[in-house]
């Protein structure tokens, strides 16, 4: 019976240590995950090319004041196109203003959306960007042929558009600044256009 | 009908412990879950604020009832029609097709969207409950039951715990693998 005992007691321990290091390889699949995710924002294969001049647009923002995109200008422009019905749009947008204060003597940032207006005051009001740039209307997302959101795109001081793509999350929005200071289309090309570092690697170990 | 004291109190522990570490995640970021009630649209705006303060205080209430042995059993009938009630949440959200919304199922670095499989595992949690408000057969308990009774209760949290892990990540997968 004593030896029973022992032996339940000794199971469960490692049981324990057993459902324990699961949890742990669990976590790390996770933390994987959470640093593969920046791969760089998702390219949707049409539209305006990147590093093409931008198409020259003016709307009007919301308070009737022309907004002009893809002209040379002092700064460079982020336009984060957005909606009110679109959760991951808002959960970016702290992001977005964060990005704005730290480099606001490069760079303006313009919010595009679209739709019902009421909805638009209360996104505004909500997330505090009465002093942002804010255009409401179709124009601009239909001559940058932006078909998904949140979507974000790039363009430099000359006007032309250095980097575009989909965007989920704050490191996907980092990406498009790493794909200006890499002069490629996006991040997956610079990869690409990299040489094989790893067969060079191989040739020294022998 | 009549259970083993080991089973019911293993499961009250497990789903005290449960509704503890979620009361904490969501007392410790009260303004990311009056977000995430906010973006389940169910309630009205003025509601939210509220509900958000309460729901930590019950789901703490409950999981110190769940260890008393005195009221274990309305304790666990009121966490598994808590539990039932999120499963509700996520149905009618999953039924309006805004599958996109933070579940808010579990911690802040676990975000995941809402799927079918997470009423699976909410039903699984009711179960839990529901096997934890059953009245024990009455017997002595010595010091070996109770190391099982932490012990299994500890287990199936740990495998709460990677099962959930896993739900999270498989999102991500799919994602990665491009489907």
């Amino acid at each position: 019976m004593e030896g029973l005992i022992v032996s339940n007691v000794l199971l469960w321990m490692l049981l324990l240590a057993v459902a324990f290091v699961v949890m742990g390889l669990v976590r790390q699949i996770g933390v994987l995950h959470g640093r593969l995710a920046p791969a760089g924002a998702l390219m949707v294969d049409k539209g305006v090319a990147v590093n093409e001049p931008a198409p020259q647009v003016t709307a009007t923002d919301r308070h009737g004041r022309p907004v002009n995109f893809g002209y040379a200008g002092e700064k460079s422009q982020l336009l984060f196109f957005l909606s009110p019905t679109c959760p991951i749009c808002k959960s970016l947008l702290p992001a977005i203003k964060s990005i704005a204060r730290e480099q606001a003597d490069r760079l303006d940032v313009v919010f595009i959306s679209d739709g019902d207006m009421d909805a638009q005051q209360a996104l505004i009001r909500e997330h505090k960007l009465d002093d942002a740039t804010y255009v409401v209307g179709p124009q601009v997302g239909m001559t940058y042929q932006i078909g998904k959101l949140p979507y974000a795109a790039l363009i430099d001081k000359a006007g032309t558009l250095r980097a575009k793509g989909l965007v989920n999350s704050r490191e996907h929005l980092d990406s498009l600044f790493e794909v200006e200071h890499l002069k490629s289309a996006t991040l997956q090309e610079y990869l690409n256009s990299q040489p094989h570092t790893h067969d060079h690697s191989h040739g020294h170990s022998h | 009908m009549h259970t083993d004291p080991i089973f019911i109190i293993a499961s009250a522990l497990a789903i005290a412990v449960l509704l503890a570490s979620a009361a904490t995640h969501k007392v410790r970021a009260p303004a990311r879950f009056a977000k995430q009630l906010a973006d389940y649209q169910l309630l009205p705006d003025s509601l939210v604020r509220p509900s958000a303060r309460l729901i930590p205080v019950l789901e703490l209430v409950i999981a110190f009832a769940l260890l008393v042995p005195a009221c274990r059993s309305w304790a666990a009938l009121s966490a598994a029609s808590l539990i039932a009630l999120y499963a509700t949440a996520i149905g009618i959200n999953l039924w309006r097709g805004r599958r996109d919304i933070d579940c808010g199922c579990a911690g802040p670095d676990q975000a995941q969207p809402l799927r079918p499989i997470l009423l699976l595992r909410n039903s699984v949690l009711v179960g839990l409950a529901l096997l934890a408000s059953v009245s024990p057969i009455v017997r002595d308990l010595n010091v070996f039951d109770g190391f099982v009774t932490v012990a299994a209760s500890s287990v199936a949290l740990l495998i709460y715990a990677a099962a959930d892990g896993l739900l999270a990540n498989s999102p991500l997968l799919l994602k990665l693998i491009g489907r």
